[in-house]
C-alpha cells in the first residue's frame, strides 16, 4: 500500500502548509475513529485510540496557532489529496472484518506515518515561513516517528 | 514561671537542632522534561525527599507511569506538569504508558 502527497509545483505558503496540517491530522483521526470503534485486538485498539488523541492534540495547537497568526488554512492539491486518501481508506476499511480488518488499518497507518513524515521533511519544514509555524512542525516530527514506530511494531506483531 | 521557661528554652534547643540537622541538605527540586517523545534527561539522580517535577513541553499528552504500579501521574496535557516527592531509595524504571518507546529511570539515594 502506498500513500503519498502530490509534489508542488511551487513552494506551499503558510496558508497552504497550514491547511495540509490540519487534513493530514483530520484524517488520521477519522481512521483511528474507525478502527476504535471495529477492531477486537486490544494493541490496535490502543493505538488507535492514540492516534485520535494524538492527533487531535496536535490539531488543537496547529488551529490556536494559526489563528493567533491570522492565517486563513488554504485548500490545495496536496490537503484535496490527503483527503480523498483519507476517504478512500475508509471506504476501503468498512468492509472488512477482523485480523483483515486490522492489517489493513495498521498497514495503511505505516504508509501514511511515512508519507507524512516525507512531507514534513521535503516540503512543510523546508518551506514554512513563519517561525512559530515551523517550530510547531518540527515539534510535530517526533511524534509522528513515533507513531510511525508504533505501527511497525504492531504491522510486524499482526504478520 | 521559671520551669516554663525552661521548657520553652528546651523546645527552641531542639527546634533548632532539628532544623541544623535538615539544613545539612535541603530538599530540592529536580526538573525532568517530556520533549520530543522522550524524558529528557532520560537517567536522573535525586536524594530522598526531593521533590520531580515533570513537564509536558511536547505537542502531545503524556504520563509518567512506574513500571512496577508505584506510581502513575495519569494523563499529563501539553504544557501541563507533575510532581512526586522520592521517599524510598532504590532505582525507578517508567515509562509513558501511550507512548511504548518514551521509557526512562532516576535513582533515590
Amino acid at each position: 500500500m502506498t500513500v503519498s502527497a502530490p509534489a508542488f509545483a511551487q513552494a506551499p505558503n503558510d496558508a497552504q502548509i497550514a491547511s495540509i496540517v490540519v487534513t493530514a491530522n483530520q484524517v488520521d483521526i477519522d481512521a483511528g475513529k474507525l478502527a476504535a470503534s471495529r477492531t477486537k485486538n486490544a494493541a490496535v485498539k490502543q493505538f488507535a485510540q492514540l492516534m485520535v488523541t494524538d492527533h487531535s492534540g496536535v490539531n488543537k495547537q496547529a488551529t490556536d496557532l494559526v489563528t493567533r497568526l491570522h492565517v486563513t488554512p488554504q485548500d490545495n492539491d496536496t490537503s484535496k489529496s490527503l483527503k480523498e486518501g483519507g476517504d478512500k481508506n475508509l471506504a476501503a476499511l468498512k468492509p472488512l472484518k477482523g485480523a483483515a480488518f486490522d492489517k489493513a488499518y495498521v498497514d495503511h497507518e505505516v504508509a501514511y506515518h511515512q508519507a507524512v513524515l516525507d512531507a514534513l521533511d521535503k516540503t512543510l519544514i523546508p518551506n514554512a515561513s513563519n517561525a512559530d509555524l515551523k517550530a510547531l512542525l518540527v515539534k510535530v516530527r517526533p511524534a509522528f516517528a513515533s507513531h510511525l514506530e508504533h505501527a511497525q511494531h504492531l504491522q510486524a506483531s499482526l504478520k | 514561671m521559671r520551669a516554663l521557661a525552661l521548657l520553652l528554652a528546651a523546645v527552641l534547643t531542639c527546634a533548632t537542632g532539628a532544623a541544623a540537622a535538615g539544613a545539612a541538605r535541603k530538599p530540592a527540586t529536580v526538573q525532568i522534561k517530556m520533549d520530543g517523545m522522550k524524558f529528557v534527561p532520560a537517567e536522573a539522580a535525586v536524594h530522598s525527599g526531593d521533590t520531580i517535577v515533570w513537564t509536558n513541553t511536547d505537542v502531545v499528552a503524556h504520563t509518567v507511569t512506574s513500571k512496577t504500579g508505584l506510581f502513575d501521574s495519569k494523563l499529563i496535557p501539553p504544557g501541563g506538569t507533575w510532581k512526586y516527592v522520592a521517599k524510598k531509595a532504590g532505582s525507578f524504571d517508567y515509562k509513558c504508558s501511550y507512548h511504548l518507546p518514551m521509557t526512562a529511570t532516576f535513582t533515590v539515594r
